[in-house]
């Protein structure tokens, strides 16, 4: 890396941690000035990684580069967070969302010894496969944290704890409802990825790997939750716990080609 | 004339039972009669009643503070016909009385502290004060800053947050599940005073009303009070499945919402959330009903344990209101001595100038041939004396002013100079005085809070 691009690193790395903690401050005491802060500080974070995106690159995305894909999938969640803030009062997500994209960043960063999809299985299906999963992946992860604020806010609803924290969360069913519009959105992509992916594993000779097979448990599990709560009217907190249940899938799937966790995955 | 202290004599929720405080209430319509009549006898400049279902309170200025306390004690004990009455009223003079209209326009002396009616209660007494004429620029200045004191106080502390009344938890807590409330189907399930209440302000919250009650003649009346619908009791589970809010309060001894029903109401409702409030005793809903997904059910207990944990963190805001207002009485403090200082500079001027005007008048028709151009360079002359010889002393007193021993050199400068004091006399209006705003009554009804 070079001193200009460890440079842009350091700082994406230092706004999202620092826009982390202002969210942290925000939810922790409602400081309401941590907020502006956190999300002008994921906006700079945002620049500096688009930045060091173009300058790592040159440009050019490299679609079989896991660690590119890594930070494009930071980059996308970053921007999500960003148009839902605009959207409405959402600044509580940032303090489940911002700390998953600053770990996906600083992996992606780190992650020199992740090797290159190798030249044998690369095919003209890979960039499609890896963008759709991208965004699939940055939609599920507000999914996610939408889905963790719903049961935080339930929880304290049901417990009568209802101080700083519980004015802070939004109403639960704002959550309920964005968190449906995230899996819509989520979901096609995911299955786009998924139908890619198993298109282009087919043409290998290897079977089919534990990745491959998770990534099927994780869109089984949200093609559950979504045909529950559109066929039998599901809301709340199972729906919640659903797309919690199919995003650890999802992570696992994405933990689990960062590590390769052994040879042939793709 | 004397300078004038301010003047407080009052009665509130602290010092008197009910019966007593009903005894001396002032409707708005009487209050420009009773100000003139209180004004011409009991030596005041200016007067103010604040009258509120928790309070009655006479404010003014007068030069003999202890005149006006006694006449308005009089007064009171006349109107109230109540020889006992002195043990419940209390007195403050001078900058006390700024601190405690202060802190009664913030809220902080009332029933329910950071109830927000108090404020536009005093705005619409101080704005029958001044459409009677008995409004002057020391109370005027008094009440200003108090109105100021209390968005300050509003704007920089929670005082106001958190509800405490079933009405406004109940509002809240249906926010926090729902987020907006227009269109949303409230179903009140018995009709009950404190019921209606909540109904009412959910309604005016834009949502859809539906009255459930065995009595159809009550279920009609209370729909048509808060702009709703009444139904037949027999059409509960229906209403169920539509509803977003329930409120019931119904005097059944048993469970009126059981488990069974709500299990097959929550299936017809395709899980979509449902608040209900069980504000009866005995409970209308099975407690049970509590662990069914997406119901959410609050009691009497809950609804009290809310308020008991707002009223808790409203008195934390209120110990960061008080610093607030202890400042701004120190501010006020020192506006008053500096508005004590303005005579004397006025005084001491004139007297300065006077006398060098006067030698010089005496002078000139000794000179010979002083045309109009010297004459009026002279008089010019005599102008800049006056002002370098006074400016060191002017700017000392102006220093000293906010000094609490600066009073001290004011009084040894009007003795030395025989200085006589005008101040600005009876009730006339400040520059910075506010109008009221029109829709707020003295006296209306609020079961939480101030009024009426």
């Amino acid at each position: 890396m070079s001193g200009a691009l460890s440079l842009l690193f350091v700082a994406t790395s230092c706004a999202y941690s620092m826009a982390s903690l202002g969210y942290f401050l925000f939810i922790g005491n409602g400081s309401e000035n941590a907020a502006k802060w956190a999300a002008r500080l994921l906006l700079v974070g945002a620049g500096c990684q688009l930045a060091f995106m173009l300058g790592d690159t040159y440009g050019v995305p490299q679609f079989e580069d896991v660690r590119q894909m890594f930070t494009l999938a930071s980059l996308a969640i970053v921007v999500g967070l960003l148009l839902a803030q605009r959207v409405g009062r959402l600044s509580v997500l940032g303090a489940f969302v911002t700390p998953v994209a600053l770990l996906m960043f600083l992996a992606a960063g780190l992650g020199h010894s992740v090797p290159n999809v190798p030249e044998d299985v690369r095919s003209a299906l890979l960039p499609a496969h890896v963008v759709v999963n991208v965004l699939g992946v940055a939609a599920f992860t507000l999914a996610f944290a939408v889905a963790a604020a719903y049961l935080i806010q339930e929880r304290l609803l049901r417990r009568r704890q209802l101080g700083g924290l519980f004015h802070r969360l939004p109403p639960l069913d704002v959550l309920d409802s964005l968190g449906l519009k995230l899996l819509l959105v989520g979901f096609p992509l995911f299955t786009l990825g998924s139908v890619s992916g198993a298109i282009w594993a087919a043409q290998l000779p290897t079977r089919i790997s534990p990745n491959q097979a998770l990534g099927l448990v994780a869109w089984c599990v949200f093609a559950g939750v979504l045909l529950l709560r559109v066929a039998a009217g599901w809301q709340g907190r199972r729906a919640a716990i659903g797309t919690l249940l199919g995003f650890a899938c999802a992570l696992a799937v994405v933990i689990g080609y960062a590590l390769r966790v052994k040879s042939g995955a793709f | 004339m004397a300078p004038r202290h301010l003047v407080l004599v009052g009665l509130s929720h602290h010092t008197a039972p009910l019966a007593v405080r009903e005894r001396l209430a002032f409707s708005s319509e009487q209050m420009p009669e009773r100000l003139r009549a209180l004004v011409s006898r009991a030596g005041l400049q200016e007067a103010m009643l604040v009258s509120t279902c928790n309070r009655v309170e006479m404010y003014g200025s007068a030069a003999d503070p202890q005149e006006a306390t006694r006449g308005i004690r009089d007064y009171f004990a006349e109107v109230a016909e109540e020889q006992n009455l002195a043990a419940h009223l209390y007195e403050h003079t001078g900058d006390a009385v700024a601190r405690h209209a202060f802190r009664v326009a913030s809220s902080l002396d009332s029933l329910v502290v950071g109830e927000p009616q108090i404020l536009g209660q005093v705005k619409e007494a101080f704005s029958l004060a001044t459409e009677a004429g008995t409004v002057g620029s020391l109370l005027g200045r008094c009440m200003n800053r108090a109105f100021a004191v209390a968005k300050r106080v509003r704007n920089e502390t929670g005082i106001a947050a958190g509800a405490v009344s079933v009405s406004s938890i109940a509002c809240d807590l249906a926010r926090s599940i729902f987020g907006e409330l227009t269109g949303r189907r409230v179903v009140l399930v018995g009709a009950g005073e404190m019921s209606e209440a909540a109904a009412k302000a959910l309604a005016q919250n834009g949502t859809l009303l539906t009255v459930v009650n065995r009595n159809q003649e009550r279920a009609r009346a209370v729909a048509e009070a808060c702009g709703g619908e009444a139904r037949e009791f027999d059409q509960l589970s229906q209403e169920l499945i539509a509803a977003d809010v329930v409120i019931t309060s119904t005097a059944s001894p048993r469970y009126v919402i059981t488990r069974e029903l709500m299990q097959g109401v929550i299936r017809a409702r395709r899980h979509r959330p449902l608040f209900l409030i069980d504000i009866a005793v005995p409970r209308d809903v099975d407690p049970r009903v509590e662990n069914l997904d997406n119901v959410f059910l609050f009691d009497l207990d809950d609804l009290e344990q809310v308020a008991s944990q707002n009223i808790a963190a409203r008195k934390r805001e209120a110990e960061q209101a008080e610093r607030i207002v202890e400042a701004e009485v120190q501010a006020f403090e020192e506006w008053q001595r500096t508005l004590d200082l303005t005579p004397t500079l006025v005084a001491l001027r004139e007297r300065v100038r006077t006398v060098i005007h006067g030698e010089l008048e005496r002078t000139l028709p000794r000179l010979k041939s002083v045309s109009e151009a010297e004459r009026k360079a002279l008089e010019i002359m005599c102008d800049a004396m006056v002002n370098k010889l006074l400016h060191r002393p002017m700017t000392e007193l102006k220093r000293t002013s906010s000094d609490p021993n600066g009073s001290q050199l004011v009084e040894s400068v009007r003795r030395l100079f025989e200085l006589e004091i005008r101040h600005a006399a009876g009730p006339e209006p400040g520059p910075e005085l506010e109008p009221a705003p029109a829709n707020v009554l003295v006296r209306t009804g609020n079961p939480s809070g101030e009024s009426p």
